[in-house]
């Protein structure tokens, strides 16, 4: 079995227009241990360093930082470096064994993990129950199909109907406004999807990490480069979760490297602040996701 | 003395003719028209003092509410904008039935206690589905980011906390509504006690009553033993979040329990300590009363963008450097939804049957339940089940055929999110209203709390809320009446008072100003000043319209039009006179303008704001000023009011500004944040007094003109008089000067006004960095003093004094900019504003 290297850097810049005070921050940047790929090392350098840090697992059992600068700065720079390796495995669409309508019968409580499933079937913040998600999932519903099958078709249609705009949007733009325009960033896409396989009972969760993206000769570059990539895990009692990438319309397999799940992007926002202050903020992400 | 015999198990034929409605339950009168034993006084004390006395203790209550500023409260149970007034005829329960609802309602403490324990650890009652998991799990209450902070014997667990209770026809008690997140109506029951207990002295005593206040001294010791630090001296702070002036009823535990009312922007969290930004610096606070829902608590860790709120504040607890009562997350329980499961819930968690039922209620997710609520909508009250803001509660009973045709619908469409409660014929009690008791249904709010040993504590007493003439329902959201709770005890209870164990060392909380309140007394000054001296402005230009000044009304209109220039450039509006052109147009923006800097209503409402914002700060006598000044202009403004001449609206306004300033010079403790309004009168009189100087000089005016002017300007300044009696001219402007500049011992004088401002400086602390304050204002002195011996040779002006004088005021002016800006940077930002 051959095994897949990746390099990961990941810098996030911001940068005030007037001094900032006080900054309390919180990074869901280190990978998570326990789906199948190893992070060899992992290193956070937040500049200025903090004057206080602490480390601990989420409700979802993701690992998170905890920082705060106490003292006047007019930037800010976190860089999370980290080096995963994980078996390379071909990807494939299992069988759930189960329609989409029997799905919500199942009766199964918890993940693999030890969540409640119920958690990733009500709805959230970023995704709501709204009828354009439930009226866009319709034509999916036929009666009988495959739960993954249903998954796989709902990733091609958000795909091939939406248009990957970046700036379209930012993290605070409501599902309806990107059901609307049709147009978003893989956050949004994800949200859509999850927002509608959550209408008919399938627990499905949001998953936050990095995506190759230098193109093997003659492949197309994926997008998702420079930034942070999310995608999408259906689950089934029977092959527990899968993972789905409808900004790509793939299954993601070795060139997605994943770092957290939860509910929504808000349960896993890679670098949240609170800043006391005054002035304006420019944010500025890099991210390089290096194979060797 | 009041004769005391019992009307208990009479019949009532004459006053008070009480006439509980046959279909229903009455608490006081039985069905037979006897008087139940517990309320034999009320009903007795009524007799004896005959009609009309109903309306005397009506009126009795409503003045002593007024003076303690409790009339002008403007929040409610929900903290909406929606008061309560109160009725002071008590609800009165007695002994023994009392210690049944205690034992129901320490029951339902523990049994809520082991629920929430549960699910911020083991989350065992949704693994063995004793609650259906999207009740727990739907709830916005329900904080996955303290899924490691569950309570435990060192932190606080539900804190206090307030069931609602009300009886049905059968006399059975019932629990309505449940409340984990915040004391509303607590205040407001200690309120209530203390007004009713003014009212109707000797009916308390006779009665009674069982007292309050060791209930409230042993909250407090419990709230100051979670201090996780070891300091004999804990800092326990009440957080306010309502909005803008902040909720009257906390301000009154605030001040009843001796400690700092606090708002989310006074407080910061550093090292993951939480600090009290305060005049003497950042102070550390130990334990922290919050009286909002756990998740607007700290933005950080909160899921969507909120900004307000105490960032880190749950990292504080996580490093155990902060108790918060109640748990952040205990606002999950105020779910209906756990009312069909929690007869079960008792016996799994406690192994007791449950004692006190809550309302009967059905979860629409089962298909069996949804089939009954929908089958019986129209008798049901429909509730979401995750406190959802866009769904307010539905009564069938008042529901058009549509509207619970679209409800069905609403419900089919995602049944789990709802509940539909049977709606309870509560019963009443009597009420008094202006013809005689009537019958009202009745809802106590009853507050409890588990002490360090865990034992249930309750309050012999509480709340209570009356609905109107044919409500049946009472909604929270709805004004109503409240009510005093009188429980009856076989022996009289001690009194207690709060202040004495404060006294006695057992409830310490060190004095602290917190910087907020600091910047509101400073501005409370500053817009008292400034209103009056627009006051007197107005005053001034309308008692030359009326009577004129000078025989010649070319003069008067030149003087008056010098005189509103003269007002409108204090402010910096001078551009504001191109769109205002005509006198009346002008005088009006002072007058009724509600926005521009230069209007009374405006600076009014400034002036309000600030003094709300620091409410515990004021006694009761001040409040009734502040509301007077502030209520008998902007009513009239809006034309509520009858018409009255202008003349005496002015004089009234000023009458109540000069109350509220004189009251804070006879009854505040001379503190810091004392030192801080005075600091700000005098800053806001000197400015004033700057502005008026320039204004006459700019003019440049002789003869008449000048003359009008000079006494206009000692008017403004309220030195007319002084003026007279010690010059015997008529007034010029050198006179005028060196009276306003340089008088020893006049109050009204720039000399004595910096002598204050400086020694009133004085009482700040020395800021954590940087010059004190204080020593901004001896060159200001120097600088003034040197002035006047250089220009002034006797009462006589040297030449060129009126340019040197421009120039000093010029000077003067930037000075006490930057002292308002140092102090600013010492005391009240210790960081910036939130961005």
């Amino acid at each position: 079995m051959s095994i897949v290297r990746y390099h990961i850097r990941h810098l996030t810049t911001y940068r005030y227009s007037g001094r900032i005070d006080l900054c309390h921050s919180l990074a869901h940047l280190a990978p998570r241990e326990d789906e199948g790929q190893e992070t060899t090392a992992h290193r956070v350098n937040v500049s200025p360093a903090p004057d206080f840090r602490a480390e601990r697992l989420d409700y979802f059992g993701n690992r998170t930082n905890y920082f705060a600068i106490q003292g006047s700065h007019a930037s800010l720079e976190v860089l999370s470096t980290l080096t995963i390796e994980k078996p390379g495995t071909a990807a494939a669409l299992p069988s759930a064994g189960l329609s989409w309508d029997a799905s919500s019968t199942t009766g199964k409580l918890k993940d693999d993990s030890g969540i409640h499933l119920v958690n990733y079937v009500l709805p959230t913040h970023a995704c709501p129950r709204l009828p354009e998600v439930e009226a866009f999932l319709r034509p999916s519903l036929c009666e009988g199909r495959d739960v993954m099958e249903l998954a796989k078709e709902l990733m091609a249609r958000i795909h091939s109907e939406f248009d990957y705009v970046p700036g379209a949007t930012d993290t605070s733009t409501p599902l309806g406004r990107v059901m609307e325009q049709k147009q978003g960033v893989c956050q949004d896409f994800a949200h859509v999807m999850i927002s509608a396989l959550r209408s008919v009972k399938i627990p499905a969760r949001y998953v936050s990490g990095y995506i190759e993206t230098l193109p093997p000769p003659g492949k197309e570059k994926l997008q998702g480069a420079d930034a942070s990539h999310a995608w999408v895990e259906v689950h089934a009692p029977a092959t527990g979760w899968v993972p789905f990438d409808p900004t790509n319309d793939t299954i993601p397999g070795n060139r997605h490297i994943k770092v957290c799940h939860g509910r929504d992007y808000f349960d896993v926002q890679p670098l949240k602040g609170i800043f006391l202050g005054t002035g304006k903020q420019a944010l500025d992400v890099e991210v390089d996701v290096k194979p060797f | 003395m009041i004769e005391a015999t019992t009307v208990a198990g009479d019949r009532l034929d004459s006053f008070p003719q009480y006439a509980p409605d046959a279909s229903r339950r009455d608490e006081a009168m039985g069905r037979d028209g006897s008087v139940s034993p517990a309320w034999a006084e009320i009903f007795e004390s009524c007799r004896h003092h005959g009609e009309g006395v109903l309306e005397a203790w009506r009126r009795d209550a409503a003045r002593t509410s007024r003076e303690r500023g409790l009339a002008y409260r403007s929040d409610s149970l929900d903290g909406t904008e929606e008061g309560w007034t109160l009725d002071p005829i008590p609800w009165v329960i007695s002994a023994e039935e009392w210690s049944r609802l205690e034992a129901g309602l320490s029951q339902r403490l523990l049994l809520y206690s082991a629920i929430l324990a549960d699910l911020y650890g083991e989350r065992r009652i949704l693994d063995k589905g004793l609650v259906p998991m999207e009740i727990v799990l739907g709830h916005r209450g329900f904080l996955r980011t303290l899924h490691d902070l569950p309570p435990d014997e060192h932190t606080v667990g539900l804190g206090m906390t307030a069931f609602d209770l009300a009886k049905d026809g059968g006399g059975r008690p019932f629990v309505l509504n449940d409340r984990f997140d915040s004391p509303y109506g607590l205040g407001l029951a200690l309120e209530n006690r203390t007004v009713v207990n003014k009212v109707l002295p000797d009916l308390f005593r006779r009665c009674q009553v069982r007292r309050v206040g060791y209930f409230f001294s042993s909250w407090f010791e419990y709230l100051a033993g979670r201090s996780p630090s070891d300091s004999p001296n804990p800092r326990v702070a009440i957080l306010d979040s309502s909005p803008d002036g902040g909720s009257s009823e906390i301000g009154f535990l605030a001040n009843y329990c001796g400690i700092p009312r606090v708002t989310a922007s006074d407080l910061t969290v550093r090292d993951a300590r939480v600090w009290l930004k305060a005049l003497s610096g950042l102070e550390p606070v130990d334990v922290i009363w919050k009286t909002n829902a756990g998740r607007d608590l700290d933005p950080l860790e909160s899921s969507h963008g909120m900004t307000a709120g105490v960032s880190g504040l749950f990292e504080a607890m996580r490093e155990n450097n902060v108790a918060v009562a109640s748990h952040p997350g205990a606002e999950v329980l105020q779910s209906p939804g756990f009312y069909p499961f929690l007869a079960n819930l008792c016996r799994e968690l406690l192994g007791e049957d449950l004692v006190l039922p809550p309302v009967a209620t059905w979860w629409c997710g089962d298909p069996a339940a949804r089939r009954f609520v929908i089958d019986n909508l129209s008798s049901m009250v429909v509730k979401t089940v995750g406190h959802h803001s866009d769904f307010r509660t539905r009564y069938g009973r008042r529901m058009p055929r549509e509207d619970l045709a679209q409800l069905k619908a609403r419900i089919e469409g995602d049944p789990g999110r709802y509940v539909g409660q049977e709606e309870l014929t509560i019963s009443t009690i009597p009420t008094s209203t202006d013809h005689g008791l009537a019958p009202r249904g009745a809802v106590m709010r009853t507050f409890s709390f588990l002490d360090a040993g865990g034992i249930p504590r309750v309050m012999p007493g509480g709340l209570g809320r009356v609905g109107t003439a044919d409500g049946v329902i009472i909604s929270t959201r709805q004004s109503g009446e409240s009510k005093d709770i009188w429980v009856r005890s076989p022996v009289a209870d001690e009194p207690i008072s709060i202040a004495r164990q404060v006294e006695q060392g057992r409830i310490i909380s060190p004095e602290v100003v917190p910087s907020r309140t600091g910047e509101n007394l400073f501005w409370s000054g500053r817009y008292a000043e400034r209103t009056d001296s627009i006051v007197r402005f107005a005053t001034r230009i309308i008692e030359g319209r009326s009577s004129g000044f000078s025989y010649d009304h070319e003069l008067d209109a030149e003087h008056e039009r010098a005189l509103v220039k003269g007002l409108f450039r204090i402010f910096e509006l001078g551009a504001l006179l191109k769109k205002a052109k005509t006198p009346d147009e002008r005088l009006d923006r002072v007058l009724r303008d509600e926005t521009c800097p230069v209007g009374i209503a405006a600076n009014l409402r400034s002036f309000h704001r600030a003094c709300l914002a620091a409410r515990e700060e004021w006694s009761p006598t001040s409040i009734l000023a502040i509301e007077s000044a502030c209520d008998g202009w902007l009513e009239e403004s809006e034309g509520v009011a009858p018409e009255l001449r202008i003349e005496s609206r002015l004089e009234a306004l000023q009458l109540n500004l000069a109350a509220f300033l004189g009251l804070n010079l006879d009854s505040m403790t001379r503190d810091e944040g004392w030192a801080l309004l005075d600091a700000g009168r005098r800053i806001e009189r000197l400015t004033m007094l700057s502005g008026l100087l320039r204004l006459l000089l700019r003019s440049n005016a002789t003869g008449t003109i000048g003359t009008l002017l000079n006494e206009s300007v000692l008017f403004v300044s309220d030195s007319l008089r002084t003026y007279q009696s010690k010059f015997l001219t008529i007034p010029a402007t050198p006179q005028t000067i060196l009276l306003l500049l340089g008088e020893e011992d006049y109050p009204r004088s720039m000399r004595f006004l910096l002598e204050r401002l400086e020694s009133v400086l004085g009482k700040l602390p020395a800021p954590a960095k940087g010059t004190h304050p204080a020593e901004l204002v001896g060159p200001m002195s120097t600088e003034l003093i040197g002035f006047l011996s250089e220009n002034f040779e006797g009462e006589q002006g040297r030449p060129g004094m009126e340019s040197n004088a421009q120039a000093y005021l010029d000077s003067l002016l930037g000075r006490l900019r930057e002292l308002g800006d140092l102090l600013t940077k010492s005391y009240f930002s210790h960081v910036g504003n939130p961005t």
